[in-house]
């Protein structure tokens, strides 16, 4: 079962969503005042507080929350006008246009926080939302990836905090729950790990896999396993493409504006905000990753990070799909790497892809990625990976890279590497493989070549490109065959 | 298992794109019907995309209208080879622990997906494939690239198909 499923299915009404006998049935639709069935109704106040007597009565977010949702309509409000409409309309119309739509949201984002709730009801969370549109999500805790506390900058002026929950097969993150207080969004974080059964490891989709298991004896609760540099990631940062063109971006301006002499403000302020655009990634990254902090706990990775969004994210090991180790080209001189981990249920196509759990380390050298690798995939050695190129037809195909591409079995993993820049290499355990795919094209029918795809849930898995046709039917067949023996052990 | 000589390990297979293992698979052809349902979509795009040049030919009378024109029936002629030089390449086998479906003509593709890695089956028959009397199951899996879809399967076909699925996939569950 996808967590996505039809909206007919989705939009059952709470009054009948709700089976009689689990949790107190309080009318969904009634959302004037609290509905807290076993309580006096309490000020509004009372919602901030951690839950009241009842915790799985229906609860409302944070009453600040319009005001940040507002606040933050107002960015968007403003780049959505752009510098264009200013010139255009003057600078009181274009204020009077940003506060009329301001307005506008503010007070949407004030319905639909009147209109939104959100309950705990056996093993499910329960989501209302919708005023026209009621929809009720019911997120089965089953199905529950990962919780995740996350503390944007204007939440952290206010002292609230977003909760993302991720859900296995969802095409997105499902259900942010914005915004609650933290002491809150802890409390809930906790209890809803703890009904997805987290700490007695009764998720009932995962038994007990070879990896975790094969591990060294549980360590300490938050053995700290490696703390990056700020300096390392600001150089990493400056080492990349978009830092290298600035210099060249900046002066490509200053002579257009000087020679030409006819730039009006706008259009200065149109280029600076376009480059802006491209800058922000670096930017980004190291605010993002600012104080980034990597420590296990019992079969758990924790993740700290982030200068002005602190975010602390927790991904249980045996989710973790592929880990993806980075060479890019300007870190080579350094010898530095980069690892990147896909975790099921963080969809691909995400927009905001800052929140998945994806950074496992951010920059490092090749000692620091050996030991982090080890210590997520047990007994894969990152600089002793058997990996074989393809024929040398391949190079056809790959006239420059043929020498780089290269994949290779572990009694574990996946190995496959690419990429003649960027170098890349992806390590797949066997038992998170989904399914395995042979792909031929014309030229490398002619070739006699063919590529083998190795699918997990969440992130592109990897693909061991232009192997000889007979390698590939081989490693199709080898990879199921071990697929099937990760996936149980004991037969 | 050791890590060093993988070559050595692997078992000699065949090399023929589309029949790998020919030893232990047997794959199962679909419903030549799907060449009917597939030509009678291409020719309703076909029409639409005509009538509009036509159309538009017969206004004008200029002459790229007619050019377009005649490219598309070209593109449509292509197509109907292809069409059932595709249908006829498609296929699918159920082994004990995996459903193996393999099409296209241009691009090759053979997918493998364990049984115990299905997340849902979906069986669905649109209109033009019900007044052919046949469905199309798809194997879902947690991984969207999985590409496990069979159409062109009769309904009875279909449905041993999905029960087969879900029972595996139930004995075998392991989701991710």
């Amino acid at each position: 079962m996808p967590a996505e499923a039809p909206p007919s299915d989705r939009a059952v009404p709470a009054a009948e969503a709700a089976p009689p006998g689990v949790g107190p049935p309080p009318d969904p639709y009634q959302v004037a005042g609290p509905s807290s069935p076993s309580g006096p109704p309490q000020p509004p106040a009372g919602w901030a507080g951690p839950p009241p007597q009842d915790p799985s009565a229906r609860q409302r977010l944070h009453p600040l929350s319009p005001a940040l949702h507002g606040a933050k309509s107002l960015v968007v409000v403003i780049a959505g006008l752009s510098w264009s409409t200013l010139s255009r309309v003057g600078f009181g119309w274009f204020v009077a246009m940003v506060i009329v739509l301001a307005l506008g949201a503010s007070v949407l984002a004030v319905v639909s926080w009147y209109n939104t709730g959100y309950q705990v009801v056996g093993r499910e969370l329960r989501i209302h939302e919708g005023l026209l549109w009621r929809r009720t999500r019911a997120i089965p805790l089953e199905r529950l990836q990962a919780v995740e506390v996350v503390r944007p900058l204007l939440a952290q002026l206010t002292g609230l905090a977003e909760l993302r929950l991720e859900v296995v097969g969802g095409g997105k993150t499902e259900a942010p729950l914005a915004y609650l207080s933290v002491a809150e969004a802890a409390a809930l974080r906790q209890r809803l790990l703890a009904l997805a059964g987290y700490p007695s490891g009764a998720v009932p989709a995962t038994p007990a896999q070879p990896l975790p298991a094969g591990a060294e004896p549980p360590p300490p609760a938050g053995r700290p396993l490696h703390a990056v540099s700020n300096r390392d990631l600001l150089i990493s940062q400056l080492l990349t493409p978009q830092a290298f063109l600035l210099p060249f971006g900046v002066a490509f301006v200053a002579t257009q504006f000087l020679s030409e002499g006819s730039w009006s403000f706008i259009a200065v302020a149109s280029t600076l905000t376009a480059m802006a655009g491209v800058l922000l990634q670096p930017v980004r990254r190291v605010l993002d990753d600012w104080r980034f902090q990597l420590a296990r706990d019992d079969d758990r990775l924790r993740i700290r990070n982030g200068l002005l969004e602190t975010r602390s994210q927790t991904v249980p090991l045996h989710r973790v799909q592929t880990v993806r180790v980075t060479w890019p080209l300007l870190w080579r001189m350094k010898g530095w790497l980069r690892l990147r981990l896909e975790v099921a249920g963080y969809a691909a196509g995400e927009a905001d892809e800052r929140n998945r759990p994806d950074r496992l380390l951010p920059v490092g050298d090749q000692p620091t990625g050996e030991m982090i690798v080890a210590e997520v995939l047990p007994g894969v050695a990152l600089s002793s990976l058997p990996l074989r190129p393809p024929p040398a037809r391949a190079r056809w195909v790959n006239p420059l890279s043929r020498q780089v591409l290269g994949a290779g079995l572990t009694e574990q993993v996946l190995a496959v590497r690419s990429g003649l820049l960027t170098r890349q290499l992806t390590i797949v355990p066997y038992a998170r493989l989904q399914s395995v795919r042979v792909v031929q094209g014309p030229v490398q029918r002619m070739l006699g070549l063919a590529t083998v795809h190795a699918d997990t849930a969440g992130g592109a898995g990897a693909a061991a490109a232009d192997r000889d046709l007979a390698d590939a039917w081989a490693l199709a067949a080898e990879l199921t065959a071990r697929g099937q023996a990760a996936r149980n052990p004991t037969p | 298992m050791s890590d060093d000589a993988p070559e050595v390990r692997l078992p000699a297979a065949p090399t023929s794109p589309l029949e790998p293992w020919p030893e232990t698979v047997k794959w199962q052809s679909i419903s030549t019907d799907l060449i009917w349902v597939e030509l009678l979509r291409l020719a309703a795009g076909v029409a639409v995309v005509s009538a509009v040049l036509g159309v538009g030919w017969a206004l004008t009378g200029s002459w790229p209208f007619g050019l377009a024109l005649g490219a598309v029936g070209l593109f449509a002629l292509w197509r109907v080879v292809t069409i059932v030089r595709a249908v006829r390449a498609w296929g699918y086998a159920e082994r004990e622990d995996d459903l193996l479906v393999r099409h296209g003509l241009l691009v090759r593709r053979l997918s493998i997906v364990p049984y115990s890695r299905m997340q849902f089956v979906d069986v669905s028959a649109g209109p033009l494939e019900r007044a052919f009397d046949l469905a199309t199951v798809q194997l879902h899996t947690a991984a969207a690239a999985s590409d496990a879809r069979v159409p062109g399967l009769r309904p009875a076909e279909a449905s041993r198909l999905r029960d087969r699925l879900t029972a595996l996939g139930e004995d075998r569950a392991e989701g991710l």
